[in-house]
């Protein structure tokens, strides 16, 4: 068996349920699946909303040992992240300022490739400036 | 350093999921990788530079690498772009 050297995971916050699920699920195909990529959308109930329970959870499952960035949706799901950074001194966390759809992409494929945390954030942050046309 | 660089022609569009190949697969090189098609080229590290080309079946990309492993960087790639865009997606 070949070493696999742990990966940086990826947390994907969102008001909605189903846009966290289905960012996620296009992050990991594009991405190969070979990294974590934990989605927290939506409140504990599942209405529109987010959950500091939910992205908790979605911390601890993506923590891998390399670190796990977390991206969101909106401004107030930040304000849910942020609150909650504090409280969880064991893990190595960032909070990215990206485009959701693309930073999710771009970190994602960029920690399958093996990347550190600070290369990840940086590349779902370069994502503001990927045209399309 | 030593530098490589090889085209190849697709043999379908440049979709996301080969893109993304093509970008984990840069990733793990030490060596500066970039893909050009037409007028532009993109760091092949970026998942998103590479899916902005908007490459074509039928068109030419070239795949150049700069660094301590130039040369199996770009057969990587190119052989991930002969694969990947054979099948699409």
């Amino acid at each position: 068996m070949p070493e696999v050297e742990p990966q940086v995971g990826i947390v994907l916050v969102s008001h909605s349920v189903l846009l966290a699920d289905g960012a996620a699920d296009l992050a990991a195909q594009v991405s190969g699946g070979t990294v974590t990529v934990a989605a927290a959308g939506g409140t504990d109930d599942g209405g529109l909303g987010t959950s500091a329970a939910k992205v908790e959870r979605a911390v601890r499952r993506a923590d891998g040992g390399a670190g796990v960035l977390v991206l969101a949706d909106l401004g107030s799901a930040v304000l849910t992240v942020r609150a909650l950074l504090g409280d969880l001194p064991d893990v190595t966390v960032a909070l990215a300022d990206a485009p959701f759809v693309e930073g999710a992409v771009a970190a994602t494929v960029t920690a399958a490739g093996g990347a550190d945390l600070t290369a990840v954030a940086k590349a779902a942050e370069e994502a503001w400036h990927a045209r399309k046309l | 350093m030593p530098a490589s660089s090889e085209s190849i022609t697709l043999s379908g569009d440049l979709h996301a999921r080969p893109a993304g190949a093509v970008a984990v697969a840069a990733g793990r090189f030490a060596s500066a990788v970039s893909v050009s098609a037409g007028t532009r080229t993109v760091d092949a590290k970026s998942v998103l530079g590479i899916m902005g080309l908007g490459a074509t079946s039928g068109q030419q990309v070239t795949v150049s690498a700069d660094g301590p492993d130039a040369a199996e960087a770009v057969a990587a790639l190119i052989t991930i772009l002969g694969d990947a865009t054979r099948v699409g997606g």
